[in-house]
């Protein structure tokens, strides 16, 4: 403190500093002006808050969340429906027999992909079964090594099952239906998925001519 | 005429130690609740390797992380800040005040009734009963207790103002008055609940009221309980520390008024992003803004305090810890305001981000702000020098590099996880990481996060080493100082209408309620009230300009008269937790159902909502889809653009479960319709949503047997325990009391209904799984057992989680008192293009 500080109440002429009369318990206090850049910080979120609330209130220049996010998903929708459509032109039972299972880069991914989202309840091993102990209990899914398929056993019939879930009408295993992987998966890591199985379980889909 | 006195010492004494006590159990649970976010072993299992298997367990109830995260919590706010908060305040408020405490046997009681209630709460908590609802999850009857002893503490404190013997408050015991009225406001609205046994309660709000009315006490928690009166503390031990003066008394006044008035409306930041009502995220995030400056007032103040004093920074260990506590606290009030702006917010919150940020206060600012007063008192107290300096300067450091890679590692987990989480896989239309990939990445930082835990709790057990040797090397000690009594007459003199009716408060008075018309009034008006506010707020300025010297006698007035003191307070502080919380119980409840009403719980799912509240679920996983994009396509329905959960979704829960951070997923769409049986006939009252009942079944026995690498913990308990279905009618009816729409129904329909449930659960089950302990049960047999479990009612609630009917909304018309329906823009009341309404 370069200033000798004068004893009083409150500071009056600028630049003064006052140490004032009063002491509590020993404790002295200056009265010191506020330094501006703290006021300025101050002013300045007071005048934030008039301004933003009046643009969102008084004007229709920003968007609700609600009207955000129905237009981002829409158009997410959109670009899904679109790559949907353009994988679906090109794919069909024979290109996934023949063409995807073969790749061996394809097949990795599916399986990548189904030990991340489908062996919880489909088994690693296809068996819809996981090791209680030394007995077998059953998961959630159906087997997929049993020859039976309840909604198609084409390729393309489990393209489908995969990308939109059990149908309607199903009644489901116990209840549980299949959930719509669509939403997570694209059309792109559904078809590799089913390149995968193609792989896995060749005696099901050997009977698929190639085109 | 002068006297001598002698300081109640011995309640600042024992209020210290019973803090470093708790601080360290606070602490060790932390630590060990950290660890069991790396391996799931640590909620149980691990007994049945220290004991080398003489325990067996896949998980100990009482050791789970849902049940202790609440202990932890509760023990550091409560039992330690509570504890040192009342050390500083005793010692403080008699010296400051110049007299003795006015009762010593409230003192006692006081102490004595404190500590009963944390006794009470560590085996209450563990032991799962809780109300959920965090920080305020005692049971009642310990909220009653707590609420006494509150006033034992506040009358005995008001008391010895009376009895002082300085006519003028110092701006410590303001901070102190804040506190004490504060929190009691808080903590009564926040645990006003209805009684369904002498363990159980259901609070009187529900869904977003419940929401708002908790992060209004919540967020204020931490602002009145561990942040005002640590302010109060740093105004009386930091100047005495540093034997200089206080920096700017008028930076006192402003930065006082201004935290106490601003502080309150921040809570809505804690429901950012939510379907919580535009306008109430709007003042949370705004006020919250605007707090800045006044936090960053008491930074300014306590390190500018130590001007000149810098010196002793390198000698004194006090100075140190008092110097880096108020550096932390700049850090988290600036962090803060920061997190409260919506689009960060989306980032940090439900993410590890905010941890962090609690942390950088709790173990930045309380903890070293504690730890100096520990050092500054023990030599005072046992009138000796501190045992060791160069003890106390290692705990410093040990401290301080704990804290650092504590919240470097929370900002690393949290940002990470959360631009994880909001990554777009490759062609943009679907997400790039599951939930357990997220959670699988920031395991690292979770390790160092237990390692910087552990480094604090090691600090401070050197701490309580250091002040055990202290006290040993001295002997206890009750000041005594000499003080010229005051004649009644020399203080609080002031009239009420000199006190209300004045320049100063009528004008500033003006101002604010037309502000707070600006937000109310319909269109046009509104305008004109913002208009009137900014006439009334320059008025404000020129009265001031013309009539300085009145302005501040009237406030150096005010603070010699503690009544119209403490009155000022309290309507500074009602007036943002009214202005938010009013409206929303009175007007906005029928518009906050958005089109969607929540379906009433059964029975079963009732008692299984308890049991998910009783485990502490809430602890790890949301019920609310917030308003972002990859939100709704991570939890929401395939193809329904506007699936964020909406207010009138969770409108009937007491409490509300919309959690405060996700170590796991959301559960908020995870229920589903009435399933079918193989035939195709509808079950009566089973549901199954997103998975299947087995799925739930074997998920809950062990997590890592769905997902590797689960943290969650083995709920074994869950299928040995039967649900309590005897207590059911008794809840319902309380429920129905607080306005659920239950249907008429005796006791014995209720029971029937739940038995018929579990029996529907619990044959979709049997040929799938076996009950774990009994495993050669199988079919009918098994069917009966299952049906008792606690597990069968569990699922019974997961199926339920977030159904809901389509009902006509009010949504296009104009409510009185909501801003947000006269903000007519079009596109708000026409659906969104692609909406599917199912």
């Amino acid at each position: 403190m370069s200033q000798e500080p004068k004893r009083g109440h409150f500071a009056k002429e600028e630049g003064e500093i006052i140490l004032r009369e009063h002491e509590y318990d020993g404790i002295q206090e200056y009265d010191q002006k506020l330094p501006n850049w703290w006021l300025f910080t101050f002013y300045g979120a007071v005048v934030w808050f008039i301004v933003h609330w009046a643009v969102y209130y008084h004007t229709s220049t920003l968007k609700s969340d609600r009207q955000l996010v129905a237009e981002q998903l829409t158009a997410v929708q959109q670009a899904k429906a679109a790559e949907l459509e353009k994988t679906l032109a090109s794919l069909s039972n024979s290109v996934l027999v023949h063409e995807w299972a073969t790749k061996p880069e394809v097949t990795a991914a599916g399986e990548a992909v189904y030990l991340q989202n489908c062996s919880a309840c489909h088994a690693a091993d296809f068996s819809a079964t996981m090791n209680a102990g030394t007995v077998k209990v059953p998961l959630p899914g159906l087997p997929l090594n049993d020859g039976q398929w309840k909604f198609g056993g084409k390729p393309m019939d489990i393209f489908k099952l995969i990308n939109e879930g059990s149908p309607p009408e199903s009644t489901g295993h116990n209840g549980a239906k299949m959930q719509v992987w669509g939403q997570t998966l694209s059309p792109k890591q559904i078809a590799e998925v089913t390149a995968y199985l193609i792989t896995k379980l060749p005696d099901e889909f050997k009977e698929i001519p190639k085109e | 005429m002068t006297s001598t006195i002698t300081y109640d010492d011995k309640s600042v004494r024992r209020f210290m130690i019973a803090s470093i006590f708790w601080g360290i159990i606070g602490m060790l649970v932390g630590v060990v609740i950290a660890t069991q976010l790396s391996w799931w072993q640590m909620n149980g299992k691990f007994l049945e390797w220290i004991t080398f298997g003489a325990i067996k367990a896949e998980g100990v109830s009482f050791l789970t992380f849902g049940r202790l995260r609440p202990l932890h919590t509760n023990a550091v706010i409560f039992a330690f800040v509570g504890n040192m908060m009342f050390a500083g305040i005793y010692y403080s408020t008699q010296r400051l005040c110049k007299t003795r405490t006015a009762s010593d046997l409230l003192s006692n009681i006081h102490f004595w009734g404190w500590q009963l209630i944390i006794v009470a709460a560590a085996i209450t908590l563990p032991a799962g009963l809780t109300r959920s609802k965090e920080y305020a999850e005692l049971i009642w009857p310990i909220n009653i207790a707590v609420v006494l002893m509150w006033v034992v503490f506040a009358v005995n404190f008001f008391w010895t103002l009376i009895k002082r013997n300085e006519p003028s408050l110092y701006v410590a015991l303001w901070f102190y008055i804040a506190t004490i009225v504060t929190v009691a406001m808080l903590y009564i609205v926040n645990h006003l609940s209805l009684p369904t046994s002498l363990i159980h309660s259901y609070p009187i709000f529900g869904g977003l009221q419940d929401g708002l009315v908790q992060w209004w006490y919540g967020h204020n928690a931490v602002a009145f309980f561990l942040t005002t009166p640590i302010l109060g503390i740093m105004y009386y031990f930091l100047p005495k520390a540093a034997n200089r003066p206080v920096y700017s008394y008028r930076l006192s006044i402003i930065h006082f008024w201004s935290l106490v008035f601003i502080y309150i409306w921040a809570g809505p930041h804690h429901l950012l992003n939510t379907d919580l009502p535009r306008w109430l995220q709007m003042l949370g995030m705004l006020f919250s803004l605007m707090l800045w400056a006044p936090s960053w007032g008491g930074m300014l103040n306590g390190l500018l305090t130590l001007r000149g004093a810098w010196d002793k920074l390198r000698t004194d260990p006090v100075i140190k810890f008092f110097a880096a506590g108020v550096t932390f606290y700049g850090m988290a009030t600036f962090e803060g305001p920061l997190l409260s702006i919506r689009p960060v917010n989306a980032i940090s919150h439900y993410t590890d981000w905010t941890i962090g940020h609690v942390h950088s206060g709790a173990l930045g600012w309380n903890g070293f702000m504690a730890a100096g007063l520990f050092y500054w008192l023990a030599p005072r107290l046992w009138k000796t020098k501190l045992w060791s300096t160069a003890l106390a300067n290692m705990h410093f450091w040990v401290g301080t590099v704990g804290i650092l890679i504590y919240i470097a590692a929370m900002w690393c987990a949290g940002i990470m996880q959360a631009l994880m989480l909001n990554q777009f896989a490759e062609g943009g239309t679907t997400l790039k990481y599951e939930f357990m990939e997220t959670l699988d990445s920031i395991q690292i930082f979770y390790i160092l996060r237990s390692f910087g835990g552990l480094l604090y709790l090691i600090g401070f057990i050197l701490c309580a080493y250091n002040i055990w040797k202290t006290a040993r090397s001295g002997v206890a000690h009750d000041e005594s100082v000499e003080v010229t009594l005051l004649e009644k007459k020399q203080k609080d003199g002031m009239t009420w209408g000199e006190s209300i009716f004045n320049d100063p408060l009528a004008h500033i008075f003006l101002a604010m309620t037309f502000a707070i018309l600006w937000f109310f009034l319909p269109p046009h008006a509104d305008k004109a009230a913002l208009l009137v506010a900014l006439l009334l707020s320059y008025k404000v300025y020129t009265a001031f300009r013309a009539d300085k010297a009145g302005w501040t006698n009237w406030h150096e007035r005010l603070i010699e008269n503690y009544l119209p003191f403490t009155v000022l307070v309290f309507v500074a502080v009602a007036i943002g937790g009214a202005v938010q919380i009013i409206p929303t119980l009175i007007v906005n409840r029928a518009k906050n159902i958005e089109g969607r009403l929540q379906e009433l719980y059964t029975p079963l799912e009732l008692a299984g909502r308890d049991i998910y509240v009783s485990e502490g679920c809430y602890n790890c996983h949301s019920q609310m889809i917030r308003t972002l994009v990859p939100e709704v396509m991570r939890y929401g329905r395939a193809g329904v653009v506007d699936d964020y959960s909406h207010l009138g979704e969770s409108l009937f829960d007491h409490p509300y479960q919309w959690g405060s951070k996700r170590t796991g997923p959301d559960l908020a769409r995870e229920g589903g319709p009435i399933a079918k049986d193989p035939a195709g006939n509808p079950y009566k009252y089973m549901r199954v949503g997103k998975r299947g009942n087995d799925w739930h079944y074997n998920h809950l026995l062990d997590p890592r047997a769905i997902t590797n690498n689960s943290n969650m913990p083995s709920y074994p308990w869950l299928f040995e325990k039967d649900t309590d279905i005897k207590s059911l009618p008794k809840k319902i009816a309380v429920q129905s009391m607080l306005g659920v729409p239950w249907p008429a129904m005796n006791q014995h329909e209720i029971r029937d209904m739940a038995l018929v449930q579990a029996d529907e659960i619990a044959s979709s089950l049997v040929g799938a799984v076996t009950l774990p302990g009994q495993p050669e049960l199988q079919g009918d047999e098994l069917r009966k057992e299952l049906a008792k479990k606690k597990v069968i009612a569990l699922i019974a609630y997961i199926q339920k989680l977030g159904t809901y009917r389509e009902v006509g909304d009010g949504k296009s018309k104009t409510i009185p008192l909501d801003p947000d329906s006269y903000r007519r823009v079009p596109a708000d009341d026409a659906p969104a293009p692609g909406a599917t309404k199912l």
